[in-house]
């Protein structure tokens, strides 16, 4: 018998504890949101939508919200690329280079996001390439802390996948491409589409490695919320982080639907 | 490649989709992708090193053939960049070992429920906590912390104290923000590792007499290391590298290596000495990681 029973009754105590400390900033964030006071207070005011309207009518965070989006979008659209045609490889070489190959696009996940967005803004101006604070320059380091997320993804969903199946198509007459495409690409696309999903959510939410980027006066949205948050608790601020909270939460229940979490999580 | 070719050709005589991809050889397929990261991640990594070892000149940013170690020297002679290294270190230490006794429950609760709805459930809380913006939960906790925060304004009310508690603008706060951030990736780096572990294993301790807790610290727990030891060295590698925690929680007062690099750079233009401080971090973070592989290697290979 492996079920709940066999958890004791404190490790069940902490683990609802964690539970609120993981959930607990999101509830209030989205309460500050929703409130009808001038700021959170103890206790409560009473509800509105008086804070989601300025959201919606702000021009610092609902631009910041539209570039966050545009970016993300940029960013996903490359890393799903160029990750997903570098899972085939990774998933079908068996040579040695391929293993150190994977490990070497999972290194922007553990290197500092300060320290990579740095890297990339000393290399922009010693280079002079004319990316140094452009919107090109941006969505490269979005790029680089993305692809690690498709080529997990995808690379995951392509374990126990039989390559048989492809070759019994070319048996029968398909082309390598139509193979590829009517057969693999059809079986691969939940994994595809739950990386491309992951890519976006990590672009969205990126803080450090934009730290550097920045493009003057076109601030994405978590640089727009740290800015006003050194200043003041804003409550549009809260409201846009209702909406980004419910992108997160729509994108993460879609995957979970696409592939086992559990295997491109490693856990 | 050939000889792999020659393998793979042996096992499959008839299609090579292995190697072979449609008239292309395979690895053209990972071409892209390596070269973006040849371009704009490696270059710009070794072009971070080199500029560290340049003599610092404020306000200039050119790469010299002329490589000193005075930005390191300074860096590990002064104390006030020294002691924000320990700070860092401390910290991550901290943060790991909390992470852990918060983490470990929760890990072990996922790995044992069986029921599938519900564990997709415990799974999408943790994943969505995982990857929603640093910024908005910062914000959360600090409408909870804050001197007229929700904990303080509720306490006063309720007349316990009088003066606000000291939660955050200091190391404690950096401390909770940092847990609060790095609790998902403790409890995936766990769960997998516990529901390794047979349960026939547990039941065998228990019918010879052992008790829930006897068998929990005889069998799970030294079981378990693996994943306690990748999760802990995770966590810590993702504390000393965050900026926008301590920026937040610790309202510039904690100074912690990622604040130094960018005061080094934003307020003073020291961009050699900022990179400089940059790779003490970077390869601090490194060491963790690689310390994480071969911990998690070695101890998964002295089990089995």
């Amino acid at each position: 018998m492996r079920d709940e029973a066999a958890v004791s009754l404190l490790f069940k105590a902490v683990a609802m504890l964690t539970l609120v400390v993981l959930l607990l900033p999101v509830v209030i964030v989205v309460l500050a949101g929703l409130n009808a006071g001038d700021y959170l207070t103890f206790p409560p005011k009473g509800l509105s939508l008086r804070w989601v309207v300025a959201f919606l009518g702000s021009a610092t965070f609902m631009s910041a919200y539209v570039y966050s989006f545009v970016l993300a979008l940029v960013a996903t659209l490359i890393s799903t690329v160029i990750g997903t045609l570098a899972s085939l490889y990774l998933s079908r070489s068996r040579s040695g280079a391929a293993a150190a190959l994977r490990g070497f696009f999972m290194l922007p996940v553990v290197l500092p996001g300060v320290v990579l967005g740095l890297a990339l803004y000393i290399f922009y101006v010693t280079t002079d390439i004319g990316l140094a604070r452009t919107f090109a320059g941006l969505l490269i380091g979005h790029v680089l802390v993305t692809c690690p997320f498709v080529i997990a993804t995808v690379t995951a969903s392509m374990v126990g996948f039989d390559l048989s199946l492809e070759e019994a198509a070319r048996s029968l007459g398909a082309s390598p491409w139509t193979a590829f495409r009517k057969i693999t690409l059809r079986l691969i696309a939940p994994g595809i589409s739950a990386g491309a999903i992951f890519a976006f959510i990590v672009s969205f939410g990126q803080f450090e490695t934009t730290l550097f980027l920045t493009v003057p006066n076109h601030e994405p949205l978590p640089m727009a919320m740290y800015i006003s948050l050194r200043y003041k608790f804003e409550p549009t601020a809260a409201a846009a982080g209702i909406f980004a909270i419910a992108l997160v939460a729509l994108s993460t229940v879609v995957s979970s639907r696409l592939v086992s979490l559990r295997r491109v999580f490693r856990a | 490649m050939s000889e792999t070719a020659g393998r793979t050709l042996l096992r499959r005589p008839a299609f090579s989709v292995t190697e072979a991809f449609g008239g292309f050889r395979l690895w053209w397929l990972v071409l892209p992708a390596f070269l973006f990261f040849l371009a704009f991640f490696l270059v710009p990594l070794v072009s971070l090193l080199a500029i560290s070892f340049n003599k610092t000149v404020p306000g200039v940013m050119t790469l010299t053939t002329a490589f000193t170690l005075d930005n390191f020297e300074r860096i590990f002679t002064r104390s006030i960049y020294y002691r924000s290294i320990l700070r860092s270190i401390g910290i991550g230490i901290v943060v790991a070992a909390i992470a852990l006794v918060l983490g470990y429950p929760l890990a072990f609760l996922i790995a044992k429920t069986e029921h599938p709805g519900r564990n997709t459930l415990l799974m999408i809380l943790v994943l969505s906590s995982m990857q929603l913006d640093m910024v908005i939960r910062m914000y959360g906790l600090m409408v909870l912390m804050g001197d007229t925060g929700l904990i303080n304004s509720a306490l006063i009310w309720s007349g316990l104290i009088h003066e606000p508690l000291p939660l955050m603008y200091n190391t404690f706060g950096v401390v909770v923000g940092l847990v609060q951030v790095t609790l998902p990736f403790m409890v995936l780096s766990l769960i997998g590792i516990i529901r390794a572990i047979h349960p026939s294993l547990e039941e065998a301790a228990r019918s010879l007499g052992a008790t829930r807790a006897e068998a929990f610290r005889q069998i799970v727990l030294p079981l378990s290391m693996p994943g306690i030891l990748a999760g802990s060295l995770l966590v810590f590698a993702l504390s000393i590298s965050s900026y926008v925690v301590p920026a937040l929680m610790g309202g510039w007062k904690v100074v912690v290596l990622p604040i130094h690099i960018y005061q080094q750079i934003a307020e003073s233009g020291r961009w050699q000495f900022g990179a400089a401080v940059a790779a003490v971090l970077f390869v601090t973070s490194l060491i963790a990681v690689f310390v994480y592989h071969r911990a998690a290697v070695w101890t998964s290979g002295g089990r089995t």
